[in-house]
């Protein structure tokens, strides 16, 4: 550029090839320093397998529920004072309801798209944990839980537990009927608990149900304590699996010491906000088309009325089927009841669970003598006993699943309430003695099988001079060749400097 | 029971009438005879008999008497095998079973089980009658409960809601205190234990809403003493507009089904379909 003459061009040449933005970065850069760690952020590597996204539907589904749950909290009022309803719902006109349920029929009506957003809510919140749901069994049968990531696993299961709280906290926030024979379940359920069960309900619910306190300490809890946990916790998963990068299955240049995959900008970038456009698209679309709760069709809760055909969200209904199926078991001694048909499938069963899962990958490690680190997943063929395992437990949650809506296959297909009710007993003690001798036959047939998982090689079929046939299977294709998996040497997380001598009192560090 | 059926003696001008009934048959279900009676605000009377009684909110009308005769030919086409000749539950010998005595259970009963469908039965046999399309009409529902009340006379009449004035928030707090627990507070009914069933309420007209009320069919209680006219009104409105024509602003209905539905749709629709797109948008290896 000559010091004499400035033209456009000459200008545009002077400010290089990134322009304005450029200057920016590197203003901000002189300031805060943050070239080098976004390069190397910018430069992470992710693996691209489908299956490594079900985890990102649960982030956005969560990103979803926090962006609609504010806008609920504006209108919402946590309050069980009771108001005579006079809205725009005219089939509860006159009607005295607590604040809580006026103020949610008030946000659907009253308000410019809130119904919308309660349905996208709704809708979020089921996706959320049914995804996680799906994302915990890609980990579980992949065998992405082994160490060094048996910590993030804890996470997870610890945000699953959360998300169950939290969405039977906010499915009880609305107050009416359906929610709050739920809230009188809960109750129980913390009563049948042995010895301190009577002191946690009185605890909680400020003294005996309903009380007035309530819904004003479970919308706190909704709103602020349990997200706030989860935020925490869904930062630290991701920091965990930044710090130890991600997980890749076996093949084609992929060893223990790599990650071989697509950087994160600009290919995962363009996916990942593709896909948050997706899903967020998805819920919108599901809450703009599907009811979804209609509370101004069940009324307001009084502890005096019931409905028939109650179900909980779908994630309880584990829960909700075993308290159905349970036979009803209770004794009484030493002056006191033990409401065995409440505790054992109410509190036991789930504690029981959730135990197995944070307990697993220790398990795991004690059964298999496997105290290596591993960055290659299994295949689920691979393991054919964790495979079955997996399976057994899904086949049970799944029956006690079909079991919280004994009524409704009942009233379906004609047959008797009594009949259903002893069929699903039998299936959910049955199904994972069933489930897990079929995934173990075929995981093994699978993992012996010639060629699983790869193209097909032709068979070459000769006729020798003799007359004799003679079939031969074609070389493998190329890139489907056995690689020998040998373990290699993998690096520490940290590049260990050599450690400065201790000196006392002042120290100096570099920048 | 009977200590209550001598009280209601005195109470009832028609019970007065066929005291002598109560003794000729000893399964006589004397407690019917408080439902819907003429304790009402008026009452028409002719040649002595009580033909309608009632008030604004609903009016109770006997059968005309006129068509006894057609209704005992029709019984005895219809009827009778199951239920005797005389309509007091002693079949035709040789059928199995044991059936309902018909006298004095009031022309409400009558007209409810013939014009839902329920009867003449298919299955005499099966636990509980389910509503079909009806086999016999109008006219002739009213002709046998013409008859079969000639035998007997007694309450309830035969119910016309007037719904013009009727409440649906009260409908509604009534029906979720009184209904909800068996048909559901979306009227959708359920299984009930041992094949019984509460049937839905989305297509039953507000006539037989109100008998089912008043005269209790089959394993549902009688709602008599503690819902006034009015009140049952209110409930028969509330079940003809809100339950069967029930507003969706949210969307597709789902069936009706509650969470059930939705986890299905959530985890087919939502979950399965998300996890497709990532399969879509993802490296398949």
């Amino acid at each position: 550029m000559s010091g004499a003459v400035t033209t456009p061009r000459s200008r545009r040449q002077a400010r290089g090839r990134y322009g304005r933005v450029s200057q920016v970065v590197t203003e901000i850069d002189e300031r805060l320093g943050v070239a080098r760690g976004g390069r190397t952020f910018l430069d992470k590597i992710f693996p691209d397998h489908w299956s490594f996204m079900l985890g990102e539907i649960v982030l956005y589904s969560f990103v979803v529920l926090l962006v609609t749950g504010v806008f609920l909290s504006l209108y919402y009022v946590p309050s069980s004072t009771v108001v005579t309803y006079h809205g725009s719902y005219l089939p509860l006109d006159g009607m005295p309801m607590s604040q809580a349920y006026a103020s949610t029929v008030n946000l659907s009506f009253a308000v410019r798209a809130g119904l919308l957003m309660r349905q996208m809510h709704h809708w979020a919140a089921d996706i959320f944990i049914g995804s996680m749901v799906v994302h915990m069994a890609r980990v579980f049968f992949t065998g992405a839980f082994r160490k060094p990531r048996e910590l993030n696993w804890t996470i997870g299961v610890t945000l699953l537990t959360l998300a169950i709280v939290n969405g039977f906290l906010g499915y009880s926030l609305p107050d009416d009927l359906v929610s709050g024979t739920g809230i009188r379940i809960a109750y129980s359920i913390l009563l049948s608990i042995p010895v301190i069960g009577t002191y946690l309900a009185f605890w909680i619910f400020g003294g005996n149900f309903p009380g007035t306190v309530i819904l004003e300490r479970f919308f706190i809890l909704h709103v602020l304590i349990v997200p706030l946990v989860m935020l925490g916790l869904v930062g630290a998963h991701l920091a965990l699996l930044v710090r130890q990068k991600h997980t890749q299955f076996p093949g084609e240049g992929r060893r223990e010491d790599n990650v071989v995959g697509s950087p994160m900008f600009p290919v995962f970038m363009a996916k990942t906000t593709g896909f948050l456009l997706i899903v967020t698209g998805v819920i919108a679309l599901l809450g703009g088309f599907a009811q979804i709760n209609p509370i101004w069709q069940f009324g307001p809760y009084e502890a005096s009325r019931i409905s028939y055909a109650v179900q909980p969200d779908w994630y309880m209904a584990f829960l909700d089927g075993a308290l159905r199926i349970f036979p009803s078991w209770s004794f009484h001694s030493f002056g006191h009841t033990i409401p065995l048909e409440v505790t054992i499938p109410a509190v036991v069963l789930p504690g029981l669970l959730f135990g197995l899962a944070y307990a697993w990958p220790a398990l795991e490690r004690r059964v298999t003598k496997d105290d290596a680190i591993h960055h290659l997943l299994d295949r689920p063929s691979d393991r054919p006993r964790r495979t079955a395992a997996g399976a057994a437990v899904l086949a049970l949650l799944a029956m006690l699943f079909v079991a919280s809506s004994t009524d409704v296959i009942a009233n379906f297909f004609h047959v008797s309430l009594n009949t259903v009710l002893w069929a699903m007993r039998v299936l959910v003690l049955v199904s994972p003695f069933v489930a897990y001798p079929i995934a173990y036959r075929i995981a093994k047939e699978m993992h012996q099988l010639h060629g699983a998982g790869r193209r097909k090689t032709p068979n070459v079929v000769t006729r020798t001079d003799e007359g004799e046939y003679r079939a031969e299977p074609a070389p493998a294709f190329g890139d489907d060749a056995e690689e020998p998996l040998a373990p290699t040497p993998v690096p520490d997380f940290i590049e260990a400097e050599p450690p400065a001598p201790p000196s006392r009192g002042t120290r100096a560090v570099e920048r | 029971m009977l200590v209550g059926a001598v009280g209601l003696a005195a109470l009832s001008p028609l019970r007065a009438l066929s005291a002598a009934g109560a003794a000729t048959h000893p399964i006589y279900q004397t407690g019917r005879h408080d439902a819907g009676t003429p304790n009402s605000d008026f009452v028409t009377r002719s040649h002595g008999h009580i033909t309608s009684y009632g008030d604004s909110a609903i009016t109770y009308s006997a059968p005309p008497s006129t068509l006894k005769a057609l209704g005992y030919a029709l019984y005895l086409e219809n009827c009778a095998t199951c239920h005797g000749t005389q309509a007091n539950g002693v079949p035709v010998p040789g059928t199995p079973g044991a059936y309902p005595n018909l006298v004095g259970l009031g022309p409400a009963t009558i007209d409810f089980w013939i014009e839902s469908g329920r009867m003449p039965s298919a299955d005499p046999r099966s636990v509980q009658a389910p509503r079909r399309p009806p086999r016999l009409t109008h006219h002739q529902a009213l002709a046998i409960a013409a008859w079969i009340n000639s035998l007997d006379p007694s309450y309830p009449y035969i119910p016309t809601v007037h719904l013009r004035g009727g409440n649906v928030a009260t409908g509604m707090a009534l029906f979720a205190l009184n209904c909800a627990a068996c048909h559901t507070i979306e009227g959708d009914g359920d299984a009930l234990a041992r094949s019984t069933f509460a049937p839905s309420l989305r297509n039953i007209p507000a006539t037989q809403v109100a008998e089912a009320i008043r005269t209790g069919p089959g394993n549902m209680p009688r709602f008599t003493g503690n819902l006034s006219d009015y009140q049952v009104r209110d409930i028969v409105k509330f079940v003809t507009t809100e339950i069967q024509h029930p507003r969706n602003p949210g969307g597709f209905g789902l069936g009706g089904l509650g969470p059930v539905g939705e986890g299905f749709v959530a985890l087919l629709l939502g979950v399965a379909f998300l996890a497709l797109i990532a399969f879509w948008v993802g490296e398949r290896q």
